[in-house]
């Protein structure tokens, strides 16, 4: 049962990213800023961080399968969410092996994880003629305002999840034979 | 060592192919969905449903609260309007009238009328937080009628199409998403004949800096556009039905070789602020008319 915690709450990110514009202002949706969230991301480099062990890969498998849910549901190209989302966090958990996991290497690794993720998604979309921003523009009316707005959401949620994503963690070390 | 390294970049290879793999699956021209989107789709858009009830609620209460400040003044313009429009609608039976005697005259069929559709009353459950990708997800599917290419609208003017449908939900295109593969027939109605015909055109896409419709004016018109003047679906498309509003003129510029005029249209509707939509269904007709040709080729 525990094991579908993580998927679960994944799954409720997902859903809530959906409504998460109506939420903002609406002359914040008007203007230039485009705010992206990456809330599914964020709680991904958690798990890599703190409950994944060295040897064991979840956030990954993870990252594989909702990333594809989210081209599915919210994008019409398959795979582009998908392939940035599983680089970057098989690249949290290989970082996370040599720093020790606290507030500021979470934050660390969350914000350069949301910004390569977010550079890997809008070179995948200028390669494919989705959008044609520059990247000038690009940076200033995207990037920032996205990893900021995130950056909060992860000040947020660690508080909440992190001490049941290390004990959770910790179980499926002692009953080695979770996958 | 090496060998758990060459394993390692083989599965990144592997990977790399089939994502590119897939990025040109979803990128062909595809009619369907496939049944494990479909089953995605409906699964998420369910649990999005009651996601959606509580923050809808929300929403609105803080909405509530700010049109409360602006009652007093709307009420004073809606008053003036009511009157207006009590003339109006004895203008518009006399119209109605006289268009069935016309109709009736010209022996035309009701069906053969490209202002009729079907509306399929839906609420927007989610729109993409991809903001590159203009699309929200509403609670029709092919279910409840809600097909592919249909066009969909609020109150206030058109909003988009139907992207794709799954059983219990589908996704909108949004006007503000539409590029030149999605184009709609356009017009500005004169409402005369000879010199003051009706101007026709092509919506060709939206112009992210300018945040307005391209409107590209077919034929060389005698009479400019003005600012302010409405554009309206003109149904020569065969896809959306005549007499949707699309929204005003704000600018006219020459295009770009300087033969024709580009208009900049205004979306009528508000794409961020909307909750209940209207999918415009031109289908029934369409079957009317295949039945009759059917019974009429059976008699002979």
């Amino acid at each position: 049962m525990k094991r579908l915690y993580l998927p679960l709450i994944l799954f409720l990110l997902l859903v809530l990213e959906g409504v998460a514009l109506e939420l903002l202002p609406g002359n914040l949706l008007t203007s230039d800023l485009l705010i992206v969230p990456h809330w599914v991301l964020i709680f991904l480099v958690f798990i890599a961080i703190f409950y994944d062990k060295d040897q064991t890969y979840f956030s990954v498998l993870y990252a594989l399968l909702f990333g594809l849910l989210i081209d599915i549901v919210y994008t019409d190209v398959l795979g582009v969410y998908m392939f940035s989302y599983a680089l970057i966090i098989y690249a949290v958990h290989g970082f996370k092996k040599l720093l020790h996991g606290n507030i500021y290497v979470a934050m660390l690794l969350g914000v350069c994880g949301i910004a390569l993720a977010d550079v890997s998604i809008h070179l995948i979309y200028t390669v494919i003629g989705k959008t044609d921003m520059v990247w000038k523009a690009y940076l200033m009316h995207r990037m920032l305002p996205t990893i900021g707005s995130n950056l909060v959401f992860l000040l947020m949620l660690y508080p909440i999840v992190v001490k049941k994503l290390t004990t959770w963690g910790r179980e499926q070390l002692t009953k080695s034979n979770t996958i | 060592m090496s060998f758990l390294r060459k394993k390692r970049l083989f599965i990144l290879l592997i990977g790399f192919i089939f994502f590119v793999a897939l990025i040109g699956f979803s990128l062909r021209d595809r009619e369907n969905l496939t049944n494990v989107e479909e089953f995605v789709n409906d699964t998420v858009g369910w649990a999005q449903g009651i996601i959606h009830a509580p923050i809808n609620f929300i929403t609105d209460i803080i909405g509530n609260i700010d049109d409360f400040k602006d009652t007093y003044n709307e009420n004073r313009i809606l008053k003036e309007k009511l009157a207006e429009y009590k003339g109006l609608i004895y203008e518009v039976q006399e119209l109605k009238e006289e268009n069935e005697d016309l109709r009736n005259t010209l022996d035309l069929k009701d069906d053969d009328n490209i202002r009729d559709y079907t509306p399929i009353q839906a609420t927007v459950m989610s729109r993409s937080p991809e903001r590159w990708i203009e699309q929200v997800t509403i609670n029709k599917g092919s279910n409840d009628g809600v097909e592919a290419n249909m066009a969909v609208r609020t109150p206030e003017g058109m909003i988009g199409k139907v992207l794709k449908a799954s059983p219990n939900t589908s996704t909108v295109q949004l006007l503000t998403g539409f590029d030149q593969f999605n184009r709609i027939s356009g017009k500005v109605s004169r409402g005369g004949k000879g010199k003051d015909k009706d101007i026709f055109g092509m919506i060709e896409g939206f112009d992210k800096e300018s945040k307005s419709l391209v409107f590209r004016i077919i034929e060389e018109s005698e009479k400019d556009l003005k600012e302010g003047e409405l554009v309206i679906s003109s149904g020569m498309g065969g896809v959306f039905p005549s007499g949707l509003v699309i929204g005003t003129v704000k600018e006219v510029v020459p295009d770009q070789y300087g033969l024709t005029k580009t208009a900049l249209v205004e979306p009528a509707a508000n794409m961020y602020d909307m909750n209940q939509v209207i999918v415009v269904d031109r289908s029934v007709q369409e079957d009317l008319k295949t039945d009759e040709e059917t019974t009429e080729e059976e008699g002979e």
